[in-house]
């Protein structure tokens, strides 16, 4: 049985009296410990497709299966369970919180998931440690550079020790070698921990080069999935 | 997610924005120390008010008469009543009576005689006033603090009231008047001194019957010497009959020979002795509240009573009235708050929007993050409150000790003040706006076709 099933997944937008598709039946799985990319142009729907993968919207027709059980037919509860414990979502612009220093940012989930107090900070150590930033931990974001700053991210998007890692356009803002270097960090957790990672990028090369699986979107509709056998 | 991370999140979300916070909750401060200042001056106007007329035997103390008051707006009607109704007079026994009932203290004949009044070369009309020895427990007897109360009913001593003493333009501690003749006395040489009493007695020997029309009274001065034993200070809240004059022990009042006009009237209606011994009793009930019950027993019993007790109710709408105008305007203050925190805390909402995406995206629920907010607005509420609470407390401390003739003014003074402070802060940040926006304008309008 696959982690993740999408079918026949729509989403519209009403402009005026028109109807507009952000997503048109789209259908396709995801297995445990998979990489997968959703490629793109800007407008096709990628973004809108990965917030419904974690459950941060369910204004959705079809349904988004995530071991069996529809996330557009959750409650609220079971929403936010999903989303402190199975999905770490990291994003273009990083998303931190700029008033709260490296490991601040790193304990968020952690009080979100009522994580024992007096191990927080050991958890968030350990993780800043493991992406190599033990040293940047009392420094905002403000004072860490993009790749500094993508993988305090990550690791707050490894917390809580998630199954799924969704990442919209984690190179997006990123130089060529600091995206090479993220890129490598996700591929570690996805081979080294067995994490399933969905990724959303426009970048068809990198899609392919290191996912096992590439869905390729336009106009909110699926035109071409591809597995990639050389990984 | 636990109470004490919602606080502390809360908590660093207030410190992160120090100055907006301080802001906030010294509105919410001025609010609240507005409204409690405006409370406890109004309560402690009225029940300084109260417990002054209290004190003064306004409340408690009622007179009863077998005559009637006279109130009626019409003599004739007044006439009426008197001729009407049957008059019981005022006895001896009658003050027995009313001794006996639980709710009475004090009860005694209001005996006032006109006199003038001759000490230490100086003189002045005044009424003496019989005050028994057991008016020495109750106010304004129980404090006299130059020489003291008699202690016998038939003691030849007198206690002044200091009114008395500052008409004769006598004064013990300084003087308070521009008359030259003032002058300023030891009360030592004031307590022990003679007092001279002139009062007016009928002289036989000038009765002409042949010559009616002289134009002399048949009346002849007596005089009284007693002795000079406390000054006491009464003031403008004191009962009638406290409020000024000379009291002297009941016996000793009565010894003291005077022409009664009262009775003078009384022949020439032919009532005399028909009211009994004394024109009026004055009672002084243990509690207002009891005050009905012995004046309802008394005007069943056929007497007529007096009593500005029954006016209490009058007082406290007024000042029921004052309370509310006062509270009126420490809410509308509070409300402008309350304004103040909801503004605040929309700003902070709408501002912190993508940080409340990001904590849902962490797991955060709605409840949650809604919980964090409400957070911050109990804390600036709470601090500000508690603030304000104290200000109010010592701001209507500060007007009833410095004489400051308003709170209200020093705390809308504040409030402007903060509001400028306000204004200044907010100016350059809504002017680096505007220019952002305008450059944004010019940004966008494309350039005007060329002429040429």
């Amino acid at each position: 049985m696959a982690l993740i099933e999408v079918n026949n997944l729509s989403k519209t937008y009403k402009k005026g009296d028109n109807v507009i598709y952000a997503l048109r039946n789209i259908n396709f799985d995801i297995q445990e410990g998979e990489y997968v990319s959703i490629v793109g142009k800007s407008g096709s729907g990628k973004s809108t497709l990965l917030n419904l993968l974690g459950g941060m919207d369910t204004s959705a027709t079809g349904g988004v299966y995530y071991n069996g059980k529809n996330l557009l037919e959750m409650t609220e509860k079971e929403l936010s369970y999903h989303r402190k414990f199975t999905v770490g979502m990291i994003f273009q612009s990083f998303n931190l919180i700029p008033t709260r220093t490296a490991i601040d940012n790193v304990k968020l989930p952690l009080i979100f998931s009522n994580y024992p107090v007096r191990l927080r900070e050991t958890r968030a150590c350990e993780l800043l440690y493991n992406m190599g930033l033990y040293n940047r931990a009392l420094h905002y974001p403000s004072e860490l550079s993009g790749g500094e700053a993508q993988r305090v991210a990550i690791a707050r998007a490894l917390a809580n020790k998630p199954k799924v890692i969704l990442a919209d356009e984690p190179t997006g803002n990123l130089d060529t070698a600091t995206s090479g270097e993220i890129i490598s960090l996700l591929q570690m957790f996805n081979k080294k921990h067995n994490i399933t990672v969905i990724m959303v990028t426009h970048d068809k090369e990198t899609a392919n080069r290191v996912s096992d699986k590439t869905v390729l979107l336009s106009d909110g509709e699926i035109i071409k999935t591809t597995v990639n056998q050389k990984k | 997610m636990k109470i004490s991370d919602i606080i502390l999140l809360a908590f660093n979300n207030l410190k992160r924005n120090t100055l907006r916070t301080v802001l906030t909750m010294l509105g919410v401060a001025v609010g609240i120390g507005t409204l409690s200042s405006m409370v406890s001056l109004g309560r402690g106007v009225s029940q300084n008010i109260s417990s002054q007329m209290s004190r003064n035997d306004l409340f408690t103390g009622l007179t009863i008469s077998s005559r009637d008051f006279g109130f009626d707006s019409s003599p004739q009607s007044s006439r009426l009543l008197t001729t009407e109704r049957q008059v019981v007079p005022l006895t001896d026994s009658t003050i027995y009576d009313l001794e006996q009932k639980d709710e009475v203290a004090v009860v005694f004949p209001e005996l006032i005689k006109p006199a003038v009044i001759v000490f230490k070369g100086r003189s002045v009309n005044a009424n003496i006033k019989a005050v028994p020895v057991k008016m020495g427990g109750f106010y304004p007897f129980d404090n006299i603090k130059l020489g003291e109360f008699y202690s016998s009913e038939s003691e030849p001593c007198v206690v002044l009231s200091k009114n008395v003493l500052n008409r004769m333009g006598i004064y013990t501690d300084k003087i308070s008047s521009e008359s030259p003749s003032s002058v300023l006395m030891p009360a030592d040489s004031i307590i022990g001194a003679d007092i001279e009493i002139i009062t007016k007695i009928f002289d036989i020997e000038k009765i002409d019957l042949i010559t009616s029309s002289k134009k002399q009274l048949p009346l002849k001065n007596d005089t009284t010497i007693l002795r000079v034993k406390g000054i006491v200070e009464t003031n403008s809240f004191s009962a009638g009959i406290f409020s000024d004059g000379i009291f002297l022990p009941t016996k000793t009042c009565e010894y003291i020979p005077c022409i009664d006009l009262q009775n003078v009237y009384d022949i020439i209606n032919g009532n005399a002795g028909k009211y009994g011994k004394y024109n009026s009793l004055h009672v002084r009930v243990k509690e207002h509240s009891m005050l009905r019950k012995v004046k309802n027993e008394a005007e069943a019993d056929g007497f007529q009573v007096f009593s500005i007790g029954d006016k209490l109710d009058d007082f406290e709408r007024v000042f029921f009235m004052l309370d509310s105008i006062l509270a009126a305007v420490g809410i509308i203050a509070l409300v402008l708050s309350v304004f103040g925190i909801v503004n605040t805390l929309l700003m902070a909402i709408y501002e912190r929007r993508k940080e409340i995406g990001i904590m849902k995206s962490l797991g955060a629920t709605s409840s949650q993050v809604k919980l964090i907010f409400y957070f911050e607005a109990a804390m600036i509420g709470f601090a500000g409150g508690l603030i304000g609470v104290l200000c109010g407390k010592i701001a209507s401390a500060a007007s009833s000790r410095l004489q400051i003739p308003n709170s209200k003014i020093l705390l809308t003074v504040i409030s402007n003040i903060l509001r400028i402070l306000g204004k200044l802060y907010c100016c350059p940040f809504c002017f680096r706006l505007l220019s952002a926006l305008r450059l944004r304008y010019i940004r966008r309008v494309k350039p005007p076709k060329s002429t040429l």
